[in-house]
């Protein structure tokens, strides 16, 4: 298998995983999060390559730690989660710099981390892909109506017995799923491009939760494919590329959804 | 004993004289404005703007002179300041939307970056700043754009803090939110834009958000939020600074300036927090 061959097969396969969780993302308004958490893989991935195991390895410690201390810190804190993410943002990056600065012998592609290098990901990196898109598929298949229920009405959702958070929780571990194995592709600053702007596309062009599961995943592969293409043909980064294409394509999306008819969208007209 | 005698007399070199100017003017401005960052949880709008002016950046270094990263950075930023307070009049206010679009501005830098020679360390040095080889131009620059950026927000200051605590009722007293907001929006972009040079666009956001963040946790007046920020972003950006050429002096490790006083502040916020719950004191907190 080429390098390019193998591209394309990693970003359909990130194509379908984003799309798939980046709508119940947007449908949460979970988009700054997840957005937290595309740039804490950062030092992780950095401080996984220093110590030698693997990038995504570091990436998804890190993901829990900032989860974790963002958590903690949105309890304890005057100024609230907002303020909290902001600063380990900040942090996330610093440490990343400095991780570098430390471990110099070992050398470290920064751009590829931060944009992402498609080209040269490797057969482990579209493996891990493929894992983590057959487990979110999993969860929404088994606990997809779980999900959306607890998403739209947590109160209603806790009044028929179950628990909301520990649908919150399954929506955080897979949205750090995605970001960590989409990571290697896209990189840690344009990985929300693909997260939000297919889903948000085909909230725009409809209201049915099972077509949005379709639409945003051929959006997302649709970008992906045609950023890797134009990038080969203007050779430029593949990365920005990607995010410029979904983001076209969100766009489209907006202009047309506010010329269809609303009974097209599948919304109940009054 | 030349590394310890270098140690010892940093300010006697031009390069340090001109980054501790550099970083005392960016604490006070970041200080002033980062404390309305807070007040009004732009934080995210904050970050967004970082991403959004990098293009700007990438296209001054990239087609013009040693002035062209500020007017290009200035250009960026007016055009996404103008943009999203245009998005939150038509009452579009998706933060996907928002997200979308903002790191989309920052793949046009990388493109225009990529398509040069020397991309990878063009990049690294526009993402975390080179601080110890700041030109006079841009010490003067930073300062000047610092200036602007207090002047904006202490015009507006009785409203900022007005819409801070109560927006609905500052539109009832008569206060233009429109006009409130678009020029906070501006100072921020001016703080993004002399800040992105020195530190580096991926670190501006410590800067900007900390000193704010660290002073909320601590004060419970509205002056004392701002002794606080402001001591705090002067004081801590110098210790980054002497920490940074320290290491990379005496360890010979190059580590780059911006992120150490980076990592200084979010150490220092940590530690703030840390303390703030061993003692919780009664009421602390200040405005909410």
């Amino acid at each position: 298998m080429s390098y390019f061959d193998r591209a394309l097969v990693v970003i359909t396969l990130v194509g379908i995983l984003t799309g798939l969780v980046g709508t119940l993302v947007v449908l949460r308004k979970r988009v700054l999060f997840a957005q937290a958490l595309t740039h804490a893989t950062f030092p992780g991935a950095v401080i996984g390559i220093l110590l030698g195991v693997s990038l995504q390895l570091g990436a998804v410690v890190a993901c829990a730690l900032i989860v974790g201390t963002i958590t903690l810190i949105g309890r304890i804190t005057p100024g609230g989660a907002g303020a909290a993410s902001g600063v380990l943002l900040a942090g996330g990056f610093a440490a990343g710099a400095l991780a570098q600065a430390f471990g110099s012998n070992v050398p470290i592609d920064m751009t590829a981390l931060l944009f992402g290098s498609v080209l040269s990901v490797s057969t482990t990196d579209g493996v891990l892909a493929a894992v983590a898109l057959g487990l979110s598929l999993l969860a929404i298949v088994f606990a997809g109506k779980h999900l959306v229920y607890a998403m739209f009405d947590p109160e209603g959702y806790r009044g028929l017995g179950y628990e909301p958070a520990a649908m919150e929780a399954l929506l955080m571990v897979l949205t750090t799923i995605t970001v960590v194995v989409t990571m290697p592709a896209v990189g840690a600053i344009l990985t929300i491009a693909l997260i939000a702007a297919p889903a948000a596309a085909a909230r725009a062009l409809t209201a049915r939760l099972g077509v949005m599961l379709i639409i945003a995943p051929t959006l997302s592969v649709l970008s992906g494919i045609a950023g890797l293409l134009l990038s080969r043909e203007f050779s430029v980064s593949a990365g920005a590329c990607i995010a410029l294409v979904a983001t076209v394509l969100l766009g489209v999306a907006l202009i047309v959804g506010r010329w269809m008819p609303r009974r097209l969208r599948g919304e109940v007209v009054a | 004993m030349i590394t310890l005698d270098l140690l010892l007399h940093f300010w006697t070199m031009p390069f340090m004289v001109r980054a501790v100017i550099v970083i005392v003017t960016l604490g006070v401005t970041a200080g002033v404005v980062g404390v309305f960052v807070n007040l009004r949880g732009l934080e995210f709008l904050t970050d967004g703007l970082t991403h959004a002016v990098f293009p700007g950046i990438a296209a001054g270094v990239a087609f013009a002179s040693s002035g062209g990263p500020f007017w290009g950075a200035a250009i960026a930023a007016a055009a996404a300041t103008a943009f999203l307070s245009l998005l939150a009049r038509r009452g579009v206010s998706s933060d996907a939307a928002v997200a979308v679009v903002l790191v989309a501005m920052f793949s046009v830098g990388v493109v225009i970056v990529s398509r040069s020679h020397d991309a990878s360390g063009q990049l690294e040095q526009l993402l975390f700043g080179h601080l110890f080889t700041v030109s006079v131009t841009e010490v003067i620059v930073t300062a000047v754009i610092g200036a602007l950026a207090i002047a904006t927000v202490l015009i507006t200051v009785r409203s900022q803090v007005m819409t801070a605590f109560d927006r609905d009722a500052a539109r009832a007293a008569g206060y233009r939110l429109t006009l409130v907001d678009l020029s906070l929006n501006v100072a921020i972009a001016l703080v993004v834009v002399s800040a992105s040079i020195a530190v580096g666009n991926l670190l501006v956001i410590a800067i900007l958000i900390v000193p704010g963040a660290l002073a909320r946790v601590w004060a419970r007046r509205l002056t004392s939020l701002f002794t606080i920020a402001l001591s705090f972003a002067v004081l801590g950006g110098l210790a980054g600074l002497v920490g940074a050429f320290t290491i990379s002096v005496g360890l010979d490790i190059p580590i780059p300036p911006g992120a150490a006083i980076a990592a200084v502040f979010v150490a220092a916020y940590l530690l703030a927090l840390l303390l703030f719950v061993i003692v919780r004191r009664p009421n602390a907190g200040g405005p909410r």
